[in-house]
C-alpha cells in the first residue's frame, strides 16, 4: 500500500458568477520513500495540487488518505495535527519566522511537533541537522542577515528536524543559482533517503528532475 | 512565552511606543481616581468615616438634610427600631479667632460619642486643618450667633463635610446658636427599619444627597470611564496594525501546524507584559505623588483603587488585544504562503 494517496482529486475556484476548473479529477500514490517530482508548464495547477495534498487548502472533490487516515474525513484540528507532526514544507520562498534565530526557527517546530524528545536529543538533532545543510555556524543568526540561499538552507533544515514522514515542497530551487540548486537538491535528496522521508516536490527545473525517483508531469490540471 | 519575548525584543520601538502610551493613560486615570477620592474624602470625610448604616431625615425635608427636624416622637420612634441610635446635626457656620479673623466650618453636635467625638459645653474640637492655619489648643474662638466663647479642646484627623473643615460642638452650644432643642439626623448601625414619615438612606445614598458630592463624583468618573474605554481601543488599534504586519508570519506559522491558540497566547502574553511594566510605572509614580502631593491638595490613592483598576486595564488590554486577534483566527496559511517575505 502506497503511503499517500490521491483519489480523484478535483478543484474549482470560484470568481463571481464563474467558476474555473484547476484540477481535473487527479490520482496518484506516493510509495514510502520516494522523492517525486511533479512538473508543467506554468499554470498547469501544480501548486495547488501540491498545497490540497499538503492540507494547506480543501479540495473540492475526492479524498486524500495518508497511512491509516483519510484527510479528507477528518476535522481541521485534526489536519493541523497531522500536519504539525508528520508533514515538512518548503516553499518558493524561505517563509522564515523573521524574529527569530536559525536555531529558534527550529526549535519552534519541535515544539509544535510536540515531540517528546529529551534536552540532549534536541540539541544533537538541531545540530546535526544544520551541519547537514552547513548552516551550524549561522545558528544564531536572524534571517534578515542571510541570503536567499543560506534562508532556503534554514527553510529545508526547518521542514526536516521533526523527522516528518512527508516533505511537501514547491519550487524550493527556484530562487537559487545552479550551484545552489544542485547543493540544495542533493542535500533533499540525501535526506530522503537517511530519514526515509517521502517526498513530493514540484520543479519546472530540467537540472533538477534527476534527483528524482520518479517524475510526473501535468497539463491542464490533468497528470499526463 | 519565548515567541512573545522574542517578537518584543525585536521590534523594541513598537512595543515601547505602545507601552508608552498605556503607562501615560494608566498614570492619567490613577491620577484623576486619586483626585476623585481626595475630593469626596475632602467633601464628606465626616460622613465617610462612619460605618456602614443607616441615616434618616424627614420625608418632608426632600433629602435636604438642613431643612429636616426630628420631632420628639420621630426620635422615640428611631430609639424603638435601634435604642443605640446616634442623632446629629450639621450646620455650615463660621467662627472669629482671637485676631477677629473669620473661619468658615460646618458645626457638627451629636447626641453621644458613638461615631463623633466627645465633647464638653462651652468647648470645641476641630478638624486638623485649623492646626495647620495656627489655631491650638486652649485658644478662645467666639461667633455671632452667641455670646458665650468656645474653648478649643483639640484637634482631629481629616473630618470634612460639604468642602468645609468640621467642628464638633456639644447639643446644649448648639441648641442654644441655632436655637433648636432636636436634632436633623438620626443614624442606626442596627437597623434599616422604614420609619414614619422619615426617609432612610445607605451611607452611599446619603453621599449623595450632598449637592456637590454627586456632581463632582459624577463627571469624575465619566471621564475615568472614557480614559478606560480609550485605553481598551488603543490596545485594539495597536494590536490590530502590529497584527496586520505578523498576518504573513502567523499564515506560516499555520502552515507548519501551530494551533491559532498559540498565536493569541502570544499576543496576550505580550500585551501581558506590556501593560504589567506601564502599569507598575505609573503605579509608582501615583504612589510617591501620594505620598508627596502638597496637604492642600484633595489626592487621595488607596492600594485597593490601584488594585482594582489595575486589573481593569489588564482585563481591557485583553479584550482589545482579543478582538484585534479575530485576524489572526482568519488568516489562511495559502494567503501567506503565495506572499513574499522573509
Ligand atoms: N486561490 C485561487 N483563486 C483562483 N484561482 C487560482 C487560485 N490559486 C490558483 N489559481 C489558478 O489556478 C491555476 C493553477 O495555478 P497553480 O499555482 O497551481 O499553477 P502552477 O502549475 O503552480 O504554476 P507555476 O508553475 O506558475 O507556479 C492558475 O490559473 C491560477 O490562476
Ligand atoms: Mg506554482
Amino acid at each position: 500500500m502506497a503511503l499517500f494517496q490521491l483519489d480523484n482529486i478535483q478543484k474549482t475556484f470560484k470568481h463571481g458568477t464563474t467558476s474555473e476548473q484547476i484540477l481535473q479529477s487527479i490520482d496518484l500514490e506516493l510509495t514510502k520513500g520516494a522523492l517525486t517530482a511533479l512538473t508543467g508548464a506554468s499554470g498547469s495547477g501544480k501548486s495547488t495540487l501540491l498545497t490540497i495534498a499538503a492540507g494547506l487548502q480543501e479540495t473540492t472533490e475526492g479524498t486524500i488518505r495518508f497511512e491509516d487516515k483519510t484527510l479528507t474525513a477528518i476535522s481541521a484540528e485534526q489536519v493541523r495535527e497531522v500536519r504539525a507532526k508528520h508533514f515538512g514544507f518548503v516553499f518558493q520562498q524561505a517563509h522564515l519566522v523573521p524574529f527569530l534565530t536559525v536555531k529558534e526557527q527550529l526549535e519552534l517546530m519541535l515544539d509544535t511537533a510536540e515531540l517528546k524528545w529529551s534536552k540532549e536529543k534536541r540539541r544533537s538533532r538541531i545540530k546535526e541537522t544544520l551541519e547537514s545543510v552547513g548552516m551550524w555556524s549561522h545558528r544564531d543568526s536572524q534571517p534578515e542577515n542571510l541570503s536567499g540561499g543560506e534562508k532556503q538552507r534554514v527553510a529545508i533544515a526547518r521542514s526536516i528536524i521533526h523527522e516528518p514522514k512527508m516533505l511537501f515542497a514547491d519550487e524550493p530551487t527556484a530562487s537559487l543559482d545552479s550551484k545552489r540548486s544542485a547543493e540544495v537538491m542533493s542535500l533533499i535528496q540525501g535526506l530522503s533517503k537517511e530519514l526515509d522521508i517521502t517526498v513530493l516536490m514540484v520543479t519546472h527545473d530540467e537540472d533538477v528532475l534527476q534527483y528524482a525517483d520518479r517524475t510526473v508531469e501535468m497539463k491542464d490540471g490533468k497528470i499526463i | 512565552m519565548k515567541m512573545a519575548w522574542k517578537e518584543m525584543m525585536k521590534y523594541k520601538m513598537r512595543y515601547i511606543i505602545l507601552g508608552s502610551i498605556i503607562f501615560l493613560i494608566s498614570l492619567l486615570t490613577l491620577s484623576i481616581s486619586g483626585l476623585a477620592n481626595g475630593l469626596s474624602q475632602d467633601n464628606a470625610a465626616l460622613i465617610k468615616n462612619m460605618p456602614e448604616g443607616t441615616f434618616y431625615m424627614e420625608e418632608s425635608a426632600e433629602e435636604s438634610y438642613n431643612f429636616s427636624s426630628l420631632s420628639d416622637s420621630q426620635i422615640n420612634e428611631v430609639k424603638n427600631i435601634d435604642d443605640n441610635a446616634t442623632f446629629f446635626s450639621i450646620q455650615m457656620g463660621e467662627f472669629n479667632d482671637s485676631e477677629e479673623q473669620k473661619h468658615s466650618l460646618a458645626y457638627v453636635s451629636a447626641s453621644d460619642d458613638q461615631h463623633f467625638p466627645a465633647v464638653e459645653q462651652g468647648e470645641i474640637i476641630l478638624d486638623q486643618s485649623f492646626a495647620e492655619e495656627g489655631l491650638a489648643e486652649g485658644d478662645t474662638i467666639g461667633n455671632e450667633l452667641t455670646d458665650e466663647d468656645l474653648t478649643v479642646a483639640g484637634f482631629v484627623e481629616q473630618e470634612k463635610f460639604s468642602h468645609s473643615p468640621v467642628g464638633f460642638i456639644s447639643s446644649d452650644d448648639y441648641s442654644s446658636m441655632y436655637d433648636t432643642d432636636t436634632f436633623q439626623l438620626a443614624f442606626s448601625t442596627e437597623s434599616d427599619a422604614a420609619v414614619d414619615e422619615l426617609s432612610a438612606f445607605s451611607n452611599d445614598e446619603f453621599l449623595n444627597t450632598i449637592p456637590s458630592y454627586s456632581a463632582e463624583q459624577l463627571s469624575l468618573n465619566m471621564i475615568i470611564a472614557f480614559l478606560y474605554v480609550i485605553s481598551g481601543m488603543l490596545f485594539a488599534i495597536f494590536f490590530y496594525m502590529i497584527n496586520v504586519q505578523k498576518l504573513g508570519t502567523f499564515g506560516i506559522l499555520k502552515a507548519v501546524g501551530v494551533k491559532t491558540i498559540t498565536l493569541f497566547k502570544m499576543m496576550w502574553a505580550q500585551m501581558f507584559i506590556i501593560t504589567v511594566i506601564s502599569l507598575l510605572l505609573a503605579s509608582g509614580i501615583s504612589e510617591l505623588f501620594n505620598i508627596f502631593a502638597p496637604s492642600g491638595m484633595p489626592f487621595h490613592l488607596t492600594l485597593d483603587m490601584i488594585l482594582y483598576s489595575s486589573a481593569a486595564f489588564i482585563a481591557i488590554g485583553f479584550v482589545g488585544a482579543t478582538l484585534s486577534g479575530i485576524q489572526i483566527k482568519k488568516v489562511e496559511p495559502m494567503q501567506a504562503i503565495n506572499q513574499g517575505g522573509a
